[in-house]
């Protein structure tokens, strides 16, 4: 076979697969548009998507399903890719969202606006609608936000001071997430009930939260960083042959590096930040996908994407239905989902060192 | 071609440096091996000249030209690494060798890096494995699409650490040859660590024997003497010929 050959055999079977992803993202996306507590059928369910039917079914796809199903798509992405791409610039594989401490720090700042500015003990109202209504609806995902910026900025700053060694800064991750999770204990031992309760519902992750200006504030982020990735796609393969080796290639790995944790933390933070804890999606995706189809990155970084979307489709569906009308954590979905089909993945496929 | 001047190094600012003024002249198309005992400063030395490490002291020239102020990529193109250990990272064994030209496309790949990559398989005989898993190959195979992917750079001189030591004999030979072979058909300049002194003298054209961060010796076969390497590696050898070569045969180690 002549290389070219090669190539284009190469080129259609990378275009099938991710084709292939494409159109089972797509197919969970009509089925998480159509699966609801409103007993809509599907067929009037896809005549409410192109507007016609009664106003109310018509309001319910496009006020609260769309948004919720592009939040899904969008986050399950990110989240997805950022934890791929932590794990090939740190070189470990367990190098993740959840374990860089982005989203320990995330919770932080939502628990402290919402226990210690929305209500609780600096404030004199002590009912739910206070947590909900009370302050900028954007105040308590600006605040999560700002601690995970910062959280990050700490580490990235710490490793600038000292050279960048991929094992400190995931041992850095850790301390620092394990810092937050403890200012977090002592923020909610001092909390009322009321407010107690509104923090802890906030870090279940909640796909109801989204809006379509918080999408669009994702999706900017998202996309961003998702051009960038594939932008640098050859430079991260030349990572997996080692530090030394792509430095001696002329790939500038302390640059990419900073950029690439910046951006895929940054991706993070904004998801967490609009729709709490979403965990394990950044381990699980990235791995299966690696498993199955190698680590060639200019076709993992689309399809660990598209299997983020795709896991938080069907966690998101299945919180939907299982809940009996309340929606169960979609945070504990993509966990319950996915871990046994990751321990699964991981036992039966061959090691692709 | 390359030119060492007094070249110091440190790995943090309160241990012992590890380089200590090391000069060292290459010319085109030489082969360099430098030998020394573990922790010598060899790998050391390499990482400084591939820009894996920044110098504290001390000058590098190539070509007349200051490596340290040489643009990455640039310097990729003229030095590439065929390190000690070697990973691919599960990509194709034609995908391996295409990485070498990162330092040519930037982004994505082209016509040129791909007619560049396929004439260096052809040449080195891989073409047969183009398609199969870099990690899924041999150690000999896999030294081998080490060096394709440091062609793929195109430079005009490579580097070698510690080429042979994972190989078995035969392999080790081959490897050999190979690189003896671009050296003189193409008129690469290398350098490379080994711990074989026999394998060394059979090799190399010119010889760098390092202690403590220094290259206390250095010329051409004629360098090897007993004394030369009890001082070097700090065992007394004793030397034979063997139809017309010299044979360098094993030692005891005496007290320093």
């Amino acid at each position: 076979m002549s290389s070219s050959l090669y190539r284009r055999k190469m080129r259609r079977k990378n275009a099938l697969i991710i084709l292939a992803a494409l159109v089972l993202v797509a197919a969970a996306g009509f089925v998480c548009l159509l699966v609801g507590s409103s007993h809509m059928g599907w067929r009037q369910g896809l005549a409410a998507l192109l507007g016609h039917g009664s106003d109310a079914e018509i309001r319910i796809l496009r006020a609260i399903r769309v948004p919720r199903v592009l939040a899904a798509l969008i986050a399950g992405a990110g989240l997805s890719v950022s934890g791929l791409i932590m794990q090939t610039t740190l070189n470990n594989a367990m190098a993740a969202p959840s374990t860089l401490g982005v989203s320990n720090a995330a919770v932080f700042g939502a628990n402290l606006s919402i226990i210690a500015f929305s209500g609780g003990f600096l404030s004199t109202g002590h009912n739910l609608a206070n947590f909900a209504f009370g302050a900028n609806p954007y105040a308590t995902g600006l605040m999560a936000f700002l601690f995970s910026a910062l959280s990050v900025l700490i580490i990235l700053a710490l490793l600038s001071v000292r050279a960048f060694s991929p094992g400190v800064v995931v041992l850095s991750g850790i301390a620092m997430g394990s810092v937050w999770t403890a200012a977090t204990t002592v923020l909610q031992f001092y909390a009322t009930d009321v407010g107690l309760s509104a923090a802890v519902i906030w870090s279940f992750g909640d796909l109801g939260r989204a809006t379509y200006r918080t999408d669009a504030i994702m999706l900017f982020v998202v996309a961003a960083g998702l051009v960038f990735f594939l932008l640098m796609a050859w430079r991260y393969n030349a990572l997996l042959s080692g530090e030394a080796t792509a430095r001696s290639m002329g790939i500038r790995v302390d640059a990419l590096r900073f950029a690439s944790l910046l951006l895929s933390s940054m991706i993070t933070a904004v998801c967490v930040s609009f729709l709490g804890i979403i965990g394990f999606v950044g381990i699980i995706c990235p791995h299966v996908t690696k498993k199955l189809l190698g680590q060639d990155h200019r076709l993992s970084i689309p399809v660990s994407a598209l299997c983020g979307s795709f896991l938080l489709l069907l966690a998101d569906t299945l919180s939907r239905t299982l809940g009996g009308g309340a929606a169960l954590p979609v945070g504990a979905i993509t966990s319950l989902l996915g871990a046994p089909f990751f321990v699964a993945i991981i036992l039966t496929k061959k090691e692709h060192s | 071609m390359l030119q060492v001047e007094q070249l110091t190094f440190r790995y943090g600012k309160h241990t012992p440096p590890v380089l200590r003024g090391v000069d060292l002249t290459l010319h085109d198309g030489e082969i360099g091996i430098l030998l020394g005992r573990n922790g010598s400063g060899k790998t050391t030395l390499f990482k400084n000249i591939l820009g894996i490490a920044a110098p504290d002291g001390g000058r590098m020239l190539f070509d007349g030209e200051d490596l340290t102020k040489m643009p990455r990529r640039r310097r990729a193109r003229c030095i590439a690494y065929v390190p000690q250990h070697i990973h691919f990272g599960a990509l194709s064994v034609f995908d391996s060798v295409l990485m070498g030209r990162v330092a040519y496309f930037g982004l994505r790949a082209g016509q040129e890096d791909y007619a560049v990559v396929e004439r260096i398989l052809d040449e080195m005989g891989l073409t047969t494995f183009a398609h199969r898993s870099a990690e899924d190959l041999s150690g000999g195979e896999k030294q081998k699409i080490a060096i394709a992917r440091a062609m793929a750079q195109e430079p005009k001189m490579l580097v070698f650490d510690e080429p042979t030591g994972n190989l078995d004999i035969a392999n080790e030979h081959l490897i050999i040859a190979e690189a003896k072979k671009l050296a003189r058909q193409q008129h690469i300049g290398i350098l490379s660590s080994l711990h074989d002194l026999n394998q060394a003298m059979a090799f190399g054209d010119k010889f760098f024997f390092m202690r403590d961060g220094v290259i206390r010796h250095a010329g051409g076969r004629e360098v090897f003497t007993p004394d030369i390497i009890y001082d070097t590696f700090g065992i007394r050898v004793r030397m034979a010929e063997v139809d017309g070569q010299k044979v360098i045969l094993g030692g005891t180690p005496y007290e320093n």
